[in-house]
Order: structure tokens, then C-alpha cells, then sequence
């Protein structure tokens, strides 16, 4: 779907994204957010609870081939990517939390994910590309590090990384929806309804059930919003990286088109929560009286 | 009215002094000059901005570029001795160039809020009569129409992002302009204050000038700064505040701290605008005076503003009001994550909340210590010592101060009753401007009448009570109900009005209308938008009520105080 070139200037704008993400962040953040583990905890029981469930209960529910099926159920059982933490960072969520939750579901999932999959499709062998989750892990640890220490090192700099890193990062949203739509044409021609209520539905329903779980656990609105995108946002790449990595031919062309679409509809999905958190995050403000300028 | 003894002395503390009536320097410009000698290559200010962008200056270049400005005033402007620059700008590097540079070039300051409408500003320039103006770009608009009664010659055009590097700088010149569109091109004629400055201090290294020379003439006790309050009767006026005012006053409080604080050492957060009188003389000059690195926010809505300033740097001390507290306390990123290297915090400009003070206290583990002071007293008289702070006291006199409760005959009441808080000393201003009538109705045989209600304790420690007048205190600034009673009067919708302060959790005190309608179909939305249109947003009625009549008196004078008492009445119902 993507050729090498493109692979290569993706993963850079990604550096550079999280570089800004990074220059938010202080070490401070990633403490509280491991001194109270409590954030963290809900957080991966919502990513692989509840996603695997939603999808299991989208492939019941719904009527579609088995192919279709398969590319739900993995889809629902990914770990968050650096999506959810860009999208986390413009909801004015907990990035720290949302970095920390990241890194917890994909090291997990190389455990979990098979495991999920044995309970959830019975026999399904998945091959875990390592090498991908390793990818995963540099692409979003490395940038985030370098650009705390670029922060601590001088915080105009970490400040003009951080401003770089959030008008790439809008870049890059509207340049994957963008390009998405007629990159795949053909492919949502032909598509059926069912496929695209569970592509939309597995995004949607994994932030209601996060942000409604975090928020039943008594989490912090700011740490819920954060939960809900980190549990709705999988990391798309990598369920198609295994599914390359597992299947070859027409096979994997229909196992790969509900991860597809889903990646789709999550930029478009996420951007219209962020708004809604943005909201909800201003009104939650302490209001001050225009007096004090 | 005698003098009183001072029981309150016994609370300073060992070694601190319990007089302090004459300054250590002979005016402003002076004490600027000898801390920039000492403290050098330190840095002195540091302006952060939400995103953390920042910049600083160190007290040699603020000493340097004060050098500059004051030369352009004098040679390039030609301003003299005693004349006045009006100051329109928001905390950042700007402001202490500017206010430092006008005192060097033995000038008065006149400080105005940035946020005045243009109405607002003309009132205040055509009473000051200023010979020069430096304002900030994204309030430069409103020049033309403030400047109708009274010409200003000189125009200098500063920007919040002033004397940051290059970079920051211009990110933020682009999103002031094309994102926010708060900045829009200047279309008075004027100078930008870098190249003011500049021109400025050509004249310096040229050896042309010699700035010393502006102010060696200016005494202690000249006029160093016109600051505009409605006072206790309402009429806006400035009050003279003399360099020995507000060097004095600064000493005076600072004193009460010394042992918690190290010159050269601290770090301040300013987050109070420095127009302001509490926030001009204990941030400005004294953080100053100090040797702190004062680190100002522009701006601190919404509060999330700040957060960047506490991560970034080690603060030590701030000052706020009781608002910024009460917001502070209530902010998750706050909250989780309290300044770890703050002493203490200072509190002033409207009565801070034991509630407030108790859960700072409870957050941050270390006291807020509350003062209480008018802008005719430039302004602090009473400050809590450090680790004597009393719930709902303001304090203790500071040094030199003598303060007593009078009755309505100026009789020094019965220790422990209540009444108007009178009081001497070194920081009571030398008068309103040009207004002799009104400097003598509240200056009284040498004691200055706040206009406040208070009771001392018997040990010497002040309570307020009450306030005389019917003047509004919304977050520590004065609205007053003739003002905005004024402004809806003229509304052709609206056939009565009366104006209150009503309490208010948030800002200690709100604005309530009550307004009889000619126009029945008046909203209170269109009355509020009126509003918003022709008066500073605090002066805005946070309430409005309709009524078919209002509360008079036999000669038809409407009765506020009835209006408060049913308010009051009805809150203690609630």
C-alpha cells in the first residue's frame, strides 16, 4: 500500500512529531504517572480487556466474511501507537500517561496478542514481527527522550520542538486523510456496509468504553480522556505489518481491509473526540476574572 | 488622634528593624543603577510564555537599555524633568526597560491597564496629560479614539514577546498575527521601543549624554509615579506616589521576610499584571532590589498559562491574589505536581479566603502570608510575619507604620470595635493629582482614611471588617457602581439602574445590576454584551437583575444599601 520511500519519510515525520511530543514532557510527568501506577493499570486492562471483546462482539454481531472477521479481531487486539499520544497531547490529555500506556500495551502485546487471539478465534497462528514492535518502541522512546533532554538542555529550544512537532503532527493527520481517500478508491468501492460499521465501530466504542471505565474508576477527566483515546486508537501499521508478516497474496488483501479502513476512520473519529476533549477541557478551566489580565 | 504605641512590633522577629522612614537611595533610578552594579550579569527577568518560549535579561542589560530608553526621552522626544510617559502594557521584558528607563530619565510613570477601552484611556490621558506613550502592539488600535482630548506626541510600540530571541520571537509574532489576529498593523504614528533604545543609547556610548545627569536633581520625595484609582469616592485620580514612597514601602515589607530570603538567591513568579500597584512595587521593584530572577506571565488565563513557568524554573516566592489561589489550588497539573522549591507565597489586593489560604497551604506545604494596603499607600501597610499568619487577619503594621481605627469623628475607637482604618507613614502618598479637594477629604490631620472598617486585635494584628463605601472589589480591582451605573444609564432599553457588589466565591466580589426596563424586552445577554462593549470586562455586571422598581430614598436618591441588605439578606436564606 505504501512504497519503501514513503515507509521511510512517514517514519522520519514521525521522529520528528514525537521529538515535539517529547519537548512537552519532563521526567517529573513520567514519575507521577508511575508513582500512582493506578492510571496505568486501568489503562491496559481497557486496551486488552475491552477492545478484544468490542471486536469479538462486532464479528458476532455482524455479517461478514471470515477474512473480514480475522482483520477485526487483530485489529482489536493491537497496542496503542503514536497516534493516540499525538492525538492525546492535542485533547490536552496526560501524554505522559498516554507514552507510558503505549509502551506497556506493545510490549505486552507480544505476549498478549497471540494469547488474545487463541481465546478469541481458537487457533489463529499469528507470527509477532518483533523487529515491528521494536520499530514501534524506537520511533516513539528514542524521539520522546531526545526531545525531554532538548527541553531540559534549553526550554526555547524544547519550546520551538515542541511548536514544529504540533504543526507537523496537524500536517500529518490532514496529509494521511488526505491522501488516504484516493490512494484507495477502488478498495471503498467495493467494500461492504458491514465492513465499514465494524472499521468505524471498533474506534468508536473503544473510546466510549475506555473513557466510561476510567470514569467509573474514579480517573481523573483529563487521565479518562486519556485512557479513551489510547484504548480506541490501535496502532494500525503493526496490525498490518503482521498481517504481511503472516499471510501472502489475496489472502492477506482481504484480511488487511478492515485495519485499512480503520485507519481511516480513526483519524477522522479521533479528530472529532479531540475536539469534543478540547471542549470539555476548557470548561474545566479555572475561570479568572478579566481583571488579571 | 495621637500617636499610638505599636504593639504589634513584638511580632517582627529578631533583628528585624521596626523603623524604616528613610530610603536607601535617593530615588528610583538610583537604587536601579546600584542593584544592576551588584547583581551584573545575573539574570533579572525572565518573560515565559504558555508554550515555554522565554527570554531573558540580565540586571546589567536592564540597566543598559533603560540607559538607552531614558536617553531617547530626554534628547530624542525632548521630555523633561517631571514629565509624564504613560505605560500601557501586560507583564514582559518590556515593562521593566520601559518603567526603569522613564525613572532614569527623571520622568513620572503613569500606569494604565492594557485591557481599558479607549474611553477609559482618554479619561486617564487627559488627566495625566502624558508627553509620551509606550504601549503594546495588541492594544495600539485604540489610540486614535484614546487620544482625542489629549495628544500624545510621543508613541512607542512594544510586544509581548519583546527581547526574546529571534526565533520565539517571530513564532510568536506569526501566531499573534495570523492565528489569534490580536496584532493588527499600527496605524499612529510612532517608534518601536528596540529602536527607541537603540537611538538612545547611540547617544550614550557616543558620550554624548550622561544619564545620571537626567535624574541627579530628583528628591526622594518628588513624584516617581501617577497611579490611577477611584480611591474612596469614586472620581478617578492618580495618586502621587513619591520615589521614597515606593522605596520605602518596598523595604518596609521586604523587611518583614528578610530572614526567609536570600539576596541573589530567589526566583518570583509574577503572574500579577505590574500596572498594578501591589504587583509594581513588591514585584517589580523589589524582586528586583532583591537580586531575584522575577520571571513574568503575561498573561495567566487561562491558569494553564503558568504551568510552563513552574516546570521550567525553581520558584521561590510568588505573590498572587486570592483568585489565583483559589485557581491554582483547583488545577489537576497543579495539584499533582506543587512547586517544590517555594518558601512561601505572598497574597494582596483583595481579602484572601482562609478556605483559599488552608488548602494552598495543604497543596503546597508552605504559607500564604497576606498583606493589605490601598494604592494611596503604595500600597502595603499591614503584612502577616512569616510563620504568624492568622486566619482572616491581614496582619501587622510594617515597619514606620501607624495604624488605628477611627470613628466617624476621627476619634480612635475602643480597642477590639470597629472602625475606619486611619494610617501614617513613610508609603502614604503625597496626594492626588491635581485634585487638592479630594487629597484633603481623605487625608485627615496627617492620617490617610482607607475607607476600610477594621478592628485590631489587642495584640496588634488587623482584621477588616466591612467597607465604607459602596465601592465593588472584584479580584482586587476597584469598580465603581457610579461607573457602570453610568455607562447602562445611557442605554436606551434601560429606564433605571442600580449598581452593587454582591459576594462572590471566585472573585471575592461580583458586579450586580438591577436594572428597571423601558424596553420590555431588554435580555440581560444584550445588557451584558452592552456592557462588555463600553466598559473594562471586570467592571462588566457578573449579575443582572430586572425589577419593576428600585429602592429610594424620600428625595428619590436610589438605595443601594437596601439592595445589598436584601442580597445578603437573601444569601443567608441560601
Amino acid at each position: 500500500m505504501v512504497g519503501a520511500f514513503e515507509q521511510v519519510l512517514l517514519a522520519l515525520m514521525i521522529f520528528v512529531i514525537m521529538l515535539g511530543m517529547g519537548a512537552s514532557l519532563t521526567p517529573r510527568d513520567f514519575y507521577l504517572a508511575l508513582k500512582r501506577p493506578y492510571g496505568l493499570a486501568i489503562g491496559v486492562i481497557s486496551q486488552y480487556g475491552f477492545m478484544p471483546l468490542i471486536g469479538f462482539l462486532l464479528i458476532t454481531v455482524l455479517p461478514l466474511p471470515d477474512a473480514v472477521a480475522v482483520g477485526v479481531l487483530i485489529m482489536s487486539c493491537m497496542p496503542g501507537g503514536t497516534t493516540s499520544n499525538i492525538f492525546t497531547y492535542f485533547s490536552k490529555g496526560n501524554l505522559a500517561l498516554s507514552v507510558l500506556m503505549t509502551v506497556t500495551s506493545t510490549i505486552f502485546g507480544v505476549v498478549l496478542i497471540p494469547l488474545l487471539l487463541v481465546v478469541y478465534a481458537n487457533a489463529l497462528d499469528l507470527e509477532i514481527p518483533r523487529g515491528n514492535i521494536i520499530v514501534t518502541l524506537v520511533l516513539l522512546l528514542v524521539p520522546v527522550a531526545l526531545g525531554m533532554g532538548l527541553r531540559k538542555i534549553n526550554a526555547n529550544v524544547g519550546a520551538v520542538t515542541e511548536f514544529m512537532g504540533s504543526v507537523l503532527a496537524l500536517f500529518f493527520i490532514g496529509f494521511l486523510l488526505v491522501s488516504w481517500v484516493p490512494r484507495n478508491w477502488q478498495f471503498l468501492m467495493t467494500t461492504t456496509p458491514a465492513t465499514y460499521v465494524a472499521a468505524i465501530a471498533l474506534g468508536v466504542f473503544g473510546i466510549a468504553i475506555g473513557y466510561g471505565f476510567a470514569r467509573a474508576l474514579k480517573l481523573h477527566p483529563r487521565n479518562a480522556r486519556t485512557v479513551a483515546l489510547e484504548t480506541g486508537i490501535q496502532n494500525g501499521p503493526l496490525a498490518i505489518a503482521i498481517i504481511a508478516f503472516t499471510f501472502t497474496g489475496t489472502e492477506a488483501q482481504s484480511y488487511v481491509a478492515v485495519p485499512a479502513l480503520y485507519a481511516l476512520f480513526i483519524m477522522i473519529v479521533a479528530t472529532v473526540v479531540t475536539l469534543i476533549f478540547r471542549r470539555a477541557n476548557t470548561a474545566a478551566e479555572q475561570k479568572l476574572p478579566d481583571s488579571l489580565l | 488622634m495621637t500617636q499610638a504605641p505599636r504593639p504589634w512590633t513584638a511580632f517582627y522577629g529578631p533583628g528585624v528593624r521596626t523603623d524604616i522612614d528613610t530610603p536607601a537611595y535617593r530615588n528610583l533610578a538610583d537604587l536601579i543603577r546600584s542593584v544592576a552594579e551588584t547583581y551584573g550579569k545575573a539574570p533579572a527577568f525572565t518573560c515565559c510564555l504558555p508554550n515555554g518560549m522565554n527570554g531573558t535579561l540580565t540586571f546589567q542589560q536592564v540597566d543598559e537599555m533603560s540607559d538607552g530608553l531614558a536617553a531617547y526621552l530626554r534628547e530624542v522626544a525632548g521630555l523633561n524633568q517631571g514629565d509624564r510617559v504613560a505605560l500601557q502594557m501586560p507583564n514582559g521584558l518590556a515593562f521593566p526597560i520601559a518603567a526603569f528607563g522613564v525613572f532614569k530619565a527623571g520622568c513620572v510613570l503613569v500606569n494604565v491597564n492594557p485591557l481599558y477601552t479607549a474611553q477609559e484611556m482618554a479619561r486617564q490621558f487627559e488627566d495625566s496629560k502624558p508627553h509620551a506613550l509606550i504601549i503594546v502592539d495588541m492594544f495600539a488600535g485604540k489610540i486614535p479614539a484614546a487620544t482625542r482630548g489629549h495628544k500624545i506626541p510621543t508613541v512607542i510600540v512594544s510586544r509581548v514577546a519583546e527581547f526574546l530571541p529571534a526565533l520565539p520571537r517571530g513564532i510568536v509574532g506569526l501566531v499573534q498575527k495570523y492565528w489569534d489576529r490580536t496584532v493588527k498593523p499600527v496605524d499612529t504614528p510612532h517608534i518601536r521601543l528596540p529602536a527607541a533604545i537603540d537611538a538612545g543609547r547611540r547617544q550614550v556610548t557616543q558620550g554624548r549624554v550622561e544619564v545620571d545627569a537626567y535624574h541627579q536633581s530628583v528628591r526622594s520625595d518628588d513624584v516617581a509615579v501617577l497611579q490611577y484609582t477611584g480611591g474612596t469616592t469614586g472620581v478617578s485620580k492618580g495618586a502621587m506616589l513619591t520615589h521614597a514612597n515606593l522605596i520605602v514601602n518596598m523595604e518596609q515589607t521586604m523587611e518583614l521576610i528578610a530572614t526567609h530570603v536570600r539576596k541573589g538567591e530567589e526566583v518570583a513568579l509574577t503572574a500579577l499584571p505590574m500596572y498594578h500597584v501591589f504587583a509594581f512595587t513588591m514585584n517589580l521593584i523589589g524582586f528586583y532590589w532583591l537580586g531575584a530572577r522575577n520571571i513574568l506571565i503575561p498573561n495567566p488565563r487561562p491558569l494553564v498559562n503558568l504551568k510552563r513557568a513552574f516546570e521550567n524554573y525553581k520558584i521561590t516566592w510568588m505573590s498572587g491574589v486570592n483568585t489565583l489561589f483559589n485557581g491554582l489550588s483547583n488545577e489537576i497539573w497543579f495539584t499533582d505536581s506543587p512547586p517544590r522549591h517555594l518558601k512561601f507565597a505572598s497574597a494582596g489586593g483583595m481579602a484572601l479566603q482562609s478556605s483559599v489560604a488552608g488548602r494552598w497551604q495543604e497543596i503546597t506545604g508552605k504559607p500564604v502570608l497576606q498583606g493589605y494596603g490601598l494604592t494611596e499607600t503604595s500600597p502595603v501597610l499591614t503584612f502577616e510575619p512569616m510563620g504568624k499568619t492568622r486566619a482572616g487577619s491581614i496582619g501587622v503594621p510594617v515597619p514606620s507604620t501607624y495604624v488605628i481605627c477611627v470613628d466617624d469623628d476621627g476619634n480612635e475607637v475602643v480597642q477590639g470595635e470597629p472602625g475606619e482604618i486611619a494610617a501614617k507613614g513613610p508609603q502614604v502618598m503625597k496626594g492626588y493629582w491635581q485634585k487638592p479637594e479630594e487629597t484633603e477629604n481623605t487625608m485627615k490631620n496627617g492620617w490617610f482614611l482607607t475607607g476600610d472598617i477594621g478592628v485590631m486585635e489587642p495584640d496588634g494584628y488587623f482584621r477588616i471588617v466591612d467597607r465604607k463605601k459602596d465601592m465593588v472589589l472584584v479580584s482586587g480591582f476597584n469598580v465603581y457602581p457610579n461607573d457602570v451605573e453610568d455607562v447602562l444609564a445611557a442605554h436606551p432599553g434601560i429606564l433605571e439602574v442600580a449598581v452593587i457588589g454582591v459576594p462572590d466565591a471566585a472573585a471575592g466580589e461580583a458586579v450586580k445590576a438591577f436594572i428597571v426596563r423601558a424596553d420590555p424586552g431588554l435580555t440581560v445577554e444584550a445588557v451584558r454584551a452592552y456592557c462588555k462593549e463600553h466598559m473594562t470586562a471586570y467592571k462588566v455586571p457578573r449579575r443582572v437583575e430586572f425589577r419593576d422598581t428600585l429602592p429610594k430614598s424620600n428625595i428619590g436618591k436610589i438605595l443601594r444599601k437596601d439592595l445589598r441588605a436584601e442580597e445578603l439578606a437573601q444569601i443567608a436564606a441560601e
